[in-house]
């Protein structure tokens, strides 16, 4: 099945490299390589996949013509491929939300070139960007964005107040930030935390103060990871039978397995961190949701702890 | 003959051939359907699978009468270059440069835009590759949602509580997830469907079906809005650490009223109170639905319930 996906993949590249290569006079091995994400290596296998392509009755004339020398590569009688293939629709939409997104991004300077591309873009696939497609990265950019982005770019350490939505709680803690990023409508700054002496991931809008201070840090040469969630083994496990209504949490959470339930029900295994987050989740889930093992208190005790504040009327 | 130069092949006969082409003649003009090794079942079976493949990758191959005078006349294959030719859109290198930059700094889950990057000429990789600055999660029905905005189609799926019928305007991203919206063609009325709750395949209706109305430009109503219900409302009063929070979910124009504790009441229209309870739950105890008292006790008996569970 890989094979037949990696053919399948190599015939889109095959497709989009022979018109360029045929439109250019003779482009550097190198030059076409880079272009189409190629080695050497690869790009003689796709090459020798041509020697025997053409049209009917594949008389010399009707073959198309592949020449390497020198370093260089020539494309010849291969008129019926004179385009690449159209973009399909998944593949515009891929440009275009990229574009888009980037323009709508925190960067006050929005690029010229960029609005260019994608206004011809736009006009190739014969709709009106603005009207159609519309990228909003997160509902309002926290202010600390342009502070913490600055910071990363100078490598100064920054002092945060941080709301744990986990435990809700708040703490006070030094970070040197490694990289802000947009990951599923949210903004994080990757850092490395000094209270937990590792790194960690924390949310832009649950930051309160944001001081960049004085003192800066050295660069870590570890790739930042953008597991927004990501489950340890020792993390305890409860198992939950949701009604067919809250099978998404099954879809939208990682988890360490799934049943199928008679009725539409499913059971799910999920690794819970903090106890905040299974609060939540249960408490929205209502009566869509069974706590099948662990601890089955959780829910209720979190119902009871909210119905306090409506013990007393509100003042008006 | 190995399967890549067969489907090159397939694509050149198909493109070249000035109408469409028996099932025969594809035998005869493409080398590996036929001959001493290829049964008569293999080979079309093997013809039946690139089909799919070069369909799958969005070639547009198409099944029609060889004669086209007449109806009744064997179907052949044939592939329509205008449909196939990218027409040029005359990027400027650095225009294509940025682009690629747009692509590796924002990237779309499963949404091929390296292929779309070849597509249009390929470029090199800048030499200081830019971090990552968002990932949007994609959806299999984002593209064909985007092909029916782009070519004012119909779309037709199943959502929740039965089968919708939508005139789609447009496709957003708002809060993490993505929105398709516009008529709801049989309730007439402005819709927004959350793409990732569509629960069946989008079926597409014929192109140019219906106009793009001048306002279509209105982002996606919140989750709390997005519903059919008596409009209502809701007072929630938002302790002072979490109001930073809250007023990025409302929006700039809610209406926030702040108090001299630093707390705040926010005032929200609701139309679909299940999300409404959701959002507020989303801040434990650092919230409370303070009125009107039909919301509250509405509040105060779901929580009641949950917490009487563990007393039994």
């Amino acid at each position: 099945m890989t094979g037949r996906k990696g053919a399948d993949d190599r015939l889109r590249r095959i497709l989009a490299l022979v018109p360029w290569v045929a439109a250019h006079d003779g482009p550097t091995v190198d030059e076409v390589c880079a272009r189409f994400g190629l080695t050497p290596d690869q790009l003689e296998q796709d090459l020798e996949q041509l020697f025997l392509c053409g049209l009917y009755p594949f008389t010399p004339d009707t073959l198309i013509e592949v020449d390497v020398a020198d370093g260089r590569v020539w494309i010849r009688y291969a008129d019926v491929f004179a385009r690449p293939l159209r973009l399909t629709p998944a593949e515009g939409l891929a440009l275009l939300a990229s574009a888009e997104a980037l323009l709508a991004g925190p960067d006050e300077d929005r690029d010229p070139v960029l609005e260019r591309g994608l206004a011809k873009l736009a006009a190739l696939l014969g709709i009106d960007p603005d009207e159609t497609v519309d990228i909003s990265l997160a509902p309002a950019p926290p202010e600390s964005l342009v502070a913490l982005r600055a910071a990363v770019a100078d490598r100064r350490q920054v002092e945060i107040d941080y709301f744990s939505y986990g435990r809700n709680e708040w703490t006070t803690r030094i970070i040197d930030p490694l990289q802000v990023f947009n990951a599923a409508g949210r903004w994080y700054v990757a850092a490395y935390c000094h209270a937990v002496e590792d790194r960690r991931l924390f949310r832009l809008d649950r930051i309160g103060r944001t001081v960049v201070l004085e003192t800066t840090f050295e660069p870590q040469r570890e790739p930042v990871s953008h597991t927004t969630f990501d489950p340890r083994p020792h993390d305890p496990m409860v198992e939950l039978e949701l009604a067919p209504r809250a099978r998404w949490v099954s879809e939208q959470y990682p988890n360490e397995g799934v049943e199928e339930l008679p009725d539409g029900r499913t059971l799910v295994r999920l690794r819970i961190s903090e106890r905040g987050w299974l609060e939540r989740l249960l408490l929205r889930l209502g009566p869509d949701v069974k706590v099948v093992s662990g601890d089955a208190e959780v829910g209720p005790a979190a119902a009871a702890r909210l119905l306090r504040r409506y013990q007393t009327e509100p003042l008006p | 003959m190995e399967r890549l130069e067969r489907l090159i092949n397939l694509v050149a006969a198909l493109l070249a051939a000035e109408r469409p082409l028996s099932r025969d003649e594809i035998d005869r003009r493409v080398p590996g359907y036929s001959g001493d090794h290829a049964s008569a079942t293999s080979a079309r079976r093997a013809f039946e699978r690139d089909k799919e493949v070069l369909r799958d990758m969005g070639i547009p191959l198409l099944m029609e009468a060889i004669d086209p005078s007449n109806p009744d006349s064997p179907p052949g294959y044939r592939i329509p270059r205008d449909e196939y030719y990218l027409p040029d859109p005359d990027l400027t290198p650095d225009e294509l440069a940025a682009l690629h930059v747009a692509v590796t700094t924002v990237r779309l889950e499963g949404l091929g835009a390296a292929e779309a990057i070849w597509k249009l000429g390929g470029t090199k990789a800048p030499s200081a590759a830019p971090d990552p600055l968002a990932a949007l999660p994609g959806s299999e029905h984002l593209p064909v949602l985007f092909q029916a905005v782009a070519e004012r189609r119909v779309v037709v799926f199943s959502y929740r509580d039965g089968a919708r019928c939508l005139e789609p305007h447009r496709l957003a991203f708002r809060n993490g997830h993505w929105y398709a919206s516009g008529r709801d063609a049989d309730k007439d009325e402005p819709r927004s469907f959350r793409v990732d709750r569509i629960a069946s395949d989008v079926a597409l209706g014929p192109p140019q079906a219906f106009e793009r109305p001048v306002d279509a430009a209105a982002p996606p109503p919140p989750p709390w809005e997005m519903g059919d219900e008596e409009p209502i409302e809701a007072r929630l009063l938002v302790e002072a650490d979490q109001v930073p929070w809250v007023t990025g979910e409302v929006g700039e124009g809610a209406n926030v009223e702040r108090r001299p504790d630093g707390s705040a009441v926010v005032t929200l229209r609701v139309t679909n109170r299940g999300a409404f309870r959701s959002f507020a739950l989303g801040l434990l105890d650092r919230g409370e639905v303070l009125g009107p008292p039909e919301l509250r006790d509405e509040m105060v008996s779901w929580l009641r319930g949950l917490a009487d569970e563990g007393a039994r």
